[in-house]
């Protein structure tokens, strides 16, 4: 039974709510890094595979699934679903060009208050607008967004960008790299920042629902954590634009498997 | 960001595996006569015609695109990527600033998207140069062919700022194209598809009725097959 449960294949979901995409042509990406990851980990050959799916709803019903062990995951889809799907961090995504945090900035049209009031009755769009709780609770935790605030997922950003620069009563929650290519706009001028997030995991592997024996996921997580230094590791990982995996250091929410 | 990279892979691959299939001039039942040769075998060196009409270029350039949709081979892909911009080199070396190489080389650079994903996004930039230049020296040509590649390019890349991908242009685009030949099913589809985007669904729906009826009164052939399915599709909002 033991030997049953060390070589039984985990399935790794890659969900990303908010970001375009499909699997199609994908799946060697996905299928080379798991290969890698499973080597890396000491596990047999062909004993982790991975999924994708680009929809919330989908990969929650992939990661409902009993087959699935894994879930690679954006950090706001994790503050989400984690009480749900009992998901357990293993690692946190080290990315190529980012780190392993980054910071959330909210947005407005340039001139307008800065007060949280002034947003009554706004609309609060971005990619992670499929996770009110993240957005509310965690990106903006110390700001008072009013209640009637719409918080909308859109991957249009740039569209919600114009929007905001047009005057509607819309401001823009903006992921790092987002904020980072405002100056580059046209209507840069017409947008102006109105609070921060602190620094946030960008990315995470977590354990569903305990499905993965402890000592599979502490030897993935070792595995995962040394995967740049085995052969084509990083080749595998550099394919993903990341640098590796460090511990998993969350905000509130660190539970380690 | 890690996630958000591999969907930029993901997505790249995705949009121009998507552009061909949209892109392409119709399988008319009868080509036209300086169409060119028939059709290849993606591995087969192909010897360009000095005499070659550009249409008739940028046409086997489409024929290319068309194969290349149907084809799950990487390698035979890359081929018909390579015989793409051969050709489109060759019609851009005799005449630089003609609509049909300026279209056909966008439509190579898609192809070569479609094989070199982490190239794609400098691949699709090009090719967006390249339709603007070809919108502007004959926007008819290719049934609006540029404008309405540009909306699909413009549809399915990856959004700013990672990608060129932007819904509004995408929507403004297929405006022209269906403004210019409102007929054509293509046209009406990539509208449909742009206007869908832009959270528009009743005109949406308007739009692929419209390539429903222009397909319906088209002669059959396995284009109006497939443009059948995709406004039924669109009409159904699947």
């Amino acid at each position: 039974m033991i030997n049953l449960l060390s070589t039984a294949l985990a399935t790794l979901v890659f969900c990303a709510p908010g970001y375009p995409g499909g699997a199609g042509d994908a799946q060697p990406y996905l299928d080379q890094f798991v290969k890698s990851a499973a080597a890396a980990s000491g596990w047999p050959a062909g004993s982790l595979a991975a999924i994708y799916d680009p929809t919330e709803a989908g990969g929650i019903a992939k990661l409902e699934s009993p087959s699935v062990a894994l879930a690679f995951v954006p950090y706001p889809f994790y503050v989400e679903e984690a009480g749900k799907l009992h998901l357990a961090p293993l690692v946190q995504a080290n990315v190529a060009n980012v780190g392993t945090t980054e910071i959330w900035t909210l947005v407005g049209r340039n001139g307008a208050s800065l007060a949280p009031a002034s947003l009554a009755g706004f609309t609060l769009l971005s990619n992670a607008g499929y996770a009110p709780d993240f957005v509310r609770r965690i990106a903006l935790a110390g700001f008072a967004l009013p209640a009637d605030v719409k918080i909308e997922p859109t991957g249009q950003i740039l569209s919600a960008l114009r929007r905001v620069a047009s005057g509607e009563p819309v401001v823009a929650l903006l992921d790092q790299t987002q904020m980072g290519a405002v100056a580059s706009l046209p209507f840069a001028a017409q947008i102006q920042v109105i609070t921060r997030s602190p620094p946030l995991p960008v990315a995470l592997v977590a354990v569903v629902d305990s499905r993965l024996p402890a000592q599979r996921a502490h030897a993935l997580q070792a595995g995962l954590l040394k995967l740049g230094e085995a052969p084509g590791g990083a080749d595998n990982l550099g394919t993903l634009q990341l640098n590796g995996f460090v511990l998993p250091k969350l905000p509130q929410m660190g539970v380690s498997p | 960001m890690s996630i958000r990279r591999l969907l930029v892979v993901m997505a790249t691959t995705l949009a121009t595996a998507a552009l061909g299939a949209c892109s392409v001039a119709p399988q008319r039942a009868t080509p036209p006569a300086a169409s060119g040769p028939p059709p290849r075998q993606a591995a087969a060196p192909v010897a360009i015609p000095k005499a070659e009409p550009l249409a008739s270029i940028a046409h086997a350039i489409e024929a290319d695109a068309k194969q290349s949709d149907a084809e799950t081979n990487g390698k035979a892909r890359a081929e018909l990527a390579l015989d793409a911009t051969r050709r489109a080199n060759d019609c851009i070396g005799r005449a630089p600033q003609a609509a049909a190489c300026l279209y056909g080389s966008a439509l190579a650079l898609g192809l070569e998207a479609r094989v070199h994903p982490t190239r794609a996004m400098g691949l699709l930039k090009e090719m967006l140069e390249n339709l603007a230049r070809a919108e502007q020296a004959d926007a008819a040509f290719a049934d609006a062919g540029p404008a309405r590649v540009t909306a699909q390019v413009l549809l399915k890349a990856p959004g700013w700022p990672i990608g060129p991908g932007d819904a509004d242009k995408a929507l403004a685009a297929a405006r022209r194209a269906a403004l210019l030949k409102p007929d054509y099913p293509p046209n009406q589809l990539v509208l449909g598809q742009a206007l869908e985007k832009s959270g528009d669904s009743s005109a949406a729906q308007e739009a692929y009725a419209h390539a429903r009826r222009s397909a319906l009164a088209m002669p059959a052939s396995q284009d109006r097959i497939a443009w059948l399915k995709d406004a039924n599709q669109g009409l159904v909002g699947k």
